[in-house]
């Protein structure tokens, strides 16, 4: 394998290579947002059509007629509070996982990642039952609170690797000032973990955004999100693919917008723990 | 006891409160009768479906009479059941019970729903009007009781109808839609499967569609049924495989990818004219008439289903609504005074030009119906004679259909044999009818 | 073995110094709020599902609920259904994950490099747009994109002069339609990851290599390699629960079918649980799964994973 020397490949192997990426990854958006355009007769076109007399009318229909832009509202709150509530709590259990010893560590990390891997589907009727005692069924509490199930780890695994990467020296120093362990963490690591804190906070962000399952059993009107209302067009009785993928088109839309604000941030807070 | 005596019972009961109570006999009405529970607040799950957007478009008005408020909840039939199971475990909100025929053995077992006798019973809330005898009696039986007790009536009314494109079959010299399947598979499907065009679709796909479209379609003509006698599963019956195999045969004129045909795709296969034929529910005959979805205009021709060597044996489907049990009394009886009046001999015309199909034979009988929708002889003529148990309708059913989703479309697909199919569903089906106590007479053998 | 030595020659006085500042009351106050949220919300439904899991619990027979011990997990374990819905799910695992990976660490390579920085800096924007895709909207789309009549994909590949496969209704195509999607969703996570990875390597010791050797593989071998492994690690674990998990595109694109070719274990537990209300032995599969999940990931963080 030594031997098998290949240069870099040439520029122009290259633009064609970013071209088809670009196109792979922007297409499907492409499509969704085309057909959103539509009218159903349009959409059940053979072949389907790219040129086409547009209209609005599903934007319209889905805005108006079928709440879903209270659904978006519901998103967008109870991602924002579970976002802010998984860095809130999470950051501190970082740190400590990151600069503290103690016996257990190993164990408790895992503890916390482990929490991401049980399925929703054995959750969601446990907690429909538990939920429904407190007579707290379609509200937006709920879901933040249980969302958090899968947020803490994330943001508990990847703010762990970005403390360790900041050299303990700075806290050394600031020790031998007499600075409290509090203040280290909220003055010096803190910010300087800003990369890490961001990356953890676009992916809560993104995963709270895009739950189906939870919102699905756990709301039925005040509180339904955007990806169960999307889902409730989906009757196999008749599929309006029009008002389907305007709907979608919604959901999408403020999450990229979102994910690309903060996507400088995406490479410089993934590293995963690769010390520098 | 038998469905008809039990009408004639509670129809008694409820003549009789009335002797009994001559001031509230001539003075009922809707708005008195609503008036105790002004205000009260109504529950209940509507689909995503014809039916309900027309009953949508009637609340109003029932609003503004009783001030009693209805509050629905849309949701796709796909969660329907789960929605409201769940709810009902955990003694939730909804005060009226919207009831897939299929589920009514579950929810009347459980004791979820109201046996109907209690309103029918008090003059307070009993429209004198009710006439429980208007109903097709098939669809009442079916639709709204289980047991020989009423729960339900009758509200989302299907039966299964043979959609055709006129112009395709005349086209292919074809006179008039096929009498029997046998004529369908072996005439109508090599003359009309060509150029890319197929004679038939049947919508197959892994849900309720597969059972109820497409299993039991080719069951029951054939003399085939899911059980015997006993509730051992009768799918390895010589009739039952004659279905079972007839499906299998006929799917060489329909379009490719038949098993991720749903409704949907079915009936748009049949508007864009690329299948001359579909078994379909009634209520698809607005989609398929209006231009807006359809390209096949004044070539669309509606025909009762064919026969097979068993007789006619159309599809039934369709959902009643009862009375919770969950509701607290006054919730309980301003449910039954809008169940009552949504599907009322009165309002039947009313919800069928807005797109529903009442189950109401008063209403089919008046002047310039038959006329104005094509559907409804061959609807009539379904509703004469059909099986109320072509989905077997116990508590069993929602874990017995996910068996028969799962094999059903393997044997369609050509993954096992009709025998193998039918074997691994017949097994699984029994032991869920085991646990469930059939078979130790734990529990009556009804369906 | 390399990573796990690295970390035991850490210079011990520092670990030291730090852990014998902190006052229980300050441990504590860092750890306790994560550890009993998660707690409080995390474990009393788990224990009820591992308590339904040893009844015979079905939402539509509540008024019996007997317990049977162990007898949902020898049913599930001797049911080939469920196996067979555990093979497909790793099947998706085996085929998509390699293929992410792969794809991701060429993404991540040529971006890499310098040049070309606006058509880099497009790219890497794009990224992020199947990453945040809502994954029903995913499986929505995939119903649009692949149908067999009315489908772009077949359009498109009609363009190079491919008859119009039957994608959906076919159970080979179907599960080979889920891979792509799955492959499109995560290729760009694995991208941006160890494109983070390539970013922690040190500039001057990556040009002192590529002065040594053209090859870029040795390169990447001998030089990136230790500093994508964390990645890479992360990578597994995320993707493997996450595939394990999988259900939204799955079923709103497919809902399991034709036949059973898409039925991955998520849709299986769901369709017992929730369609057949049977949630006792739904549970017993959510357990098994579990396990199974946790056993993956710890072999994981053994193999590949520096201490923490």
């Amino acid at each position: 394998m030594r031997e098998h020397t290949t240069t870099t490949p040439s520029l122009a192997a290259q633009v064609v290579l970013l071209a088809a990426i670009i196109l792979f990854c922007l297409f499907p958006f492409y499509w969704m947002v085309l057909t959103s355009l539509k009218t159903q007769i349009v959409a059940l076109q053979t072949p389907p059509a790219w040129i086409f007399d547009v209209t609005f009318s599903n934007y319209y229909d889905v805005l108006f007629d079928n709440a879903v832009a209270r659904s978006l509202v519901n998103s967008l709150i109870v991602a924002v509070l579970t976002t802010f509530l998984a860095i809130l709590l999470g950051t501190p259990a970082a740190y400590a996982l990151a600069r503290f010893e103690f016996r257990g560590k190993k164990e408790l990390w895992f503890w916390f990642i482990t929490n991401r891997m049980v399925s929703p589907i054995v959750l969601a009727l446990p907690f429909f039952l538990i939920v429904r005692s407190f007579d707290m069924l379609d509200t937006h509490v709920v879901l933040i609170l249980i969302y958090l199930t899968f947020n803490l780890p994330i943001v508990i695994w990847i703010c762990t690797d970005q403390f360790r990467s900041i050299p303990r020296e700075i806290d050394e120093a600031a020790i031998l000032e007499g600075a409290s362990q509090w203040r280290i963490f909220f003055s010096l690591c803190l910010p300087l973990a800003a990369p890490g804190i961001a990356v953890s906070a676009i992916f809560s962000f993104i995963f709270s955004w895009n739950e189906l399952m939870y919102a699905l059993v756990l709301t039925r009107s005040a509180a339904k999100t955007a990806p169960a209302m999307a889902v409730s067009f989906m009757e196999g009785y008749s599929l309006p693919y029009g008002k389907i993928m305007a709907t979608s088109t919604l959901i999408v839309v403020p999450v990229i917008i979102f994910a690309l604000i903060a996507s400088k941030q995406l490479v410089r807070g993934l590293t995963m723990g690769a010390v520098k | 006891m038998s469905m008809k005596s039990t009408i004639k019972r509670l129809t008694g009961g409820a003549a009789l409160a009335l002797a009994l109570s001559p001031v509230t006999a001539f003075a009922w009405s809707l708005e008195e009768a609503a008036q105790p529970y002004a205000g009260t607040t109504v529950d209940v799950v509507f689909l995503l479906r014809p039916g309900y957007e027309a009953a949508k478009k009637m609340l109003p008005e029932f609003e503004e009479k009783t001030g009693i408020k209805v509050n629905v909840t849309d949701m796709p039939y796909e969660n329907a059941l789960g929605e409201q199971v769940r709810d009902f475990v955990a003694n939730g909100d909804f005060d009226i019970a919207l009831v897939d025929l299929v589920w009514i053995g579950n929810f009347a077992e459980n004791e979820w729903i109201v046996p109907a006798e209690k309103f029918i019973n008090d003059p307070a809330l009993a429209d004198p009007d009710l006439d429980l005898e208007d109903f097709f009696p098939l669809v009442l039986d079916a639709f709204g009781s289980w047991g020989g007790t009423l729960y339900g009536l009758p509200f989302d009314n299907y039966s299964g109808l043979l959609f055709y494109n006129q112009c395709m079959l005349e086209e292919a010299g074809l006179d008039g839609p096929p009498e029997t399947w046998g004529e369908l598979k072996d005439e109508y499907g090599p003359a009309l499967t060509k150029d890319g065009k197929y004679a038939f679709a049947l919508q197959s796909k892994r849900n309720e569609t597969q059972s109820a479209d497409s299993f039991a379609r080719v069951l029951w003509p054939f003399g085939g049924s899911f059980l015997d006698d006993e509730f051992r599963s009768n799918l390895m019956s010589e009739e039952s495989q004659a279905g079972l195999q007839f499906r299998q045969d006929l799917m060489q004129y329909m379009p490719e990818g038949i098993v991720a045909y749903d409704h949907a795709e079915a009936v748009n296969a049949l508007a864009q004219g690329d299948v001359a034929m579909i078994t379909e529910w009634s209520s698809f005959y607005s989609t398929l008439k209006d231009p807006a979805t359809s390209t096949i205009g004044d070539c669309l021709a509606v025909a009762p289903e064919p026969e097979g060597p068993a007789g006619r044996k159309p599809a039934l489907g369709g959902f009643s609504l009862a009375v919770a049990s969950q509701a607290d009394e006054n919730e309980q009886a301003a449910a039954w005074l809008f169940i009552q009046w949504v599907t009322s001999k009165e309002n039947a015309a009313k919800y069928l030009e807005l797109g529903g199909v009442p189950a109401r034979q008063s209403v089919y009988e008046m002047e310039g119906v038959a006329e104005k929708y094509d559907f409804v002889p061959a609807l009539v003529e379904s509703w004469q004679e059909g099986v109320p148990e072509f989905r077997p309708r116990f508590a069993e059913w929602p874990e017995i259909t996910e068996i028969v989703q799962e094999w059903g479309t393997k044997m369609m697909l050509g993954e096992v044999s009709t025998e193998e199919g039918a074997k691994q569903i017949g097994d699984r089906m029994e032991a869920v009818l085991e646990e469930a106590g059939y078979y130790d007479g734990e529990k009556p053998l009804v369906q | 073995m390399l990573q796990k030595t690295q970390d035991l020659e850490r210079p011990a006085p520092k670990e030291s110094s730090n852990a014998g500042t902190v006052s229980l009351g300050t441990f504590l106050g860092f750890l306790s709020p994560a550890v009993v949220t998660l707690a409080a919300i995390g474990i009393a439904p788990l224990a009820f599902a591992i308590w339904t899991s040893m009844r015979d619990y079905n939402l539509t027979r509540l008024q019996r609920t007997p317990f049977v011990g162990l007898e949902n997990y020898a049913t599930v374990l001797t049911d080939s259904v469920f196996w067979d819905a555990m093979g497909r799910t790793f099947t998706l695992l085996l085929i998509a994950l390699p293929m992410q990976i792969a794809a991701g660490l060429g993404i991540a390579l040529i971006l890499h490099r310098p040049g070309l920085t606006f058509l880099k800096t497009i790219a890497r924007l794009s990224l992020v747009i199947p990453m945040a895709t809502t994954y029903a909207v995913v499986g929505l789309l995939g119903q649009i994109m692949f149908n067999l009549k009315y489908g772009v994909v077949n359009q498109l590949l009609g363009f190079i002069g491919i008859a119009p496969v039957n994608w959906i209704g076919d159970p080979t195509n179907a599960f080979a339609a889920i891979v792509f999607w799955d492959v499109w969703q995560w290729t760009p996570f694995c991208a941006l990851v160890f494109l983070a990875g390539l970013t922690t390597v040190p500039g001057e010791i990556e040009e002192a290599a590529r002065l040594e050797t053209k090859s870029w593989w040795t390169v990447l071998r001998y030089v990136q390699l230790p500093f994508l492994v964390p990645g890479l690690t992360a990578v597994l674990i995320l993707r493997t629960a996450d595939t394990l998990k999988q259900f939204d595109m799955v079923f709103t694109m497919t809902r399991g079918g034709p036949g059973s070719s898409t039925e991955l274990i998520s849709l299986l537990i769901q369709r017992i649980g929730f369609r057949a209300f049977d949630q006792g032995l739904a549970s017993a599969q959510a357990v098994i799964l579990l396990v199974i999940t946790i056993v993956l990931s710890r072999l994981y963080i053994h193999f590949f994973y520096r201490e923490i």
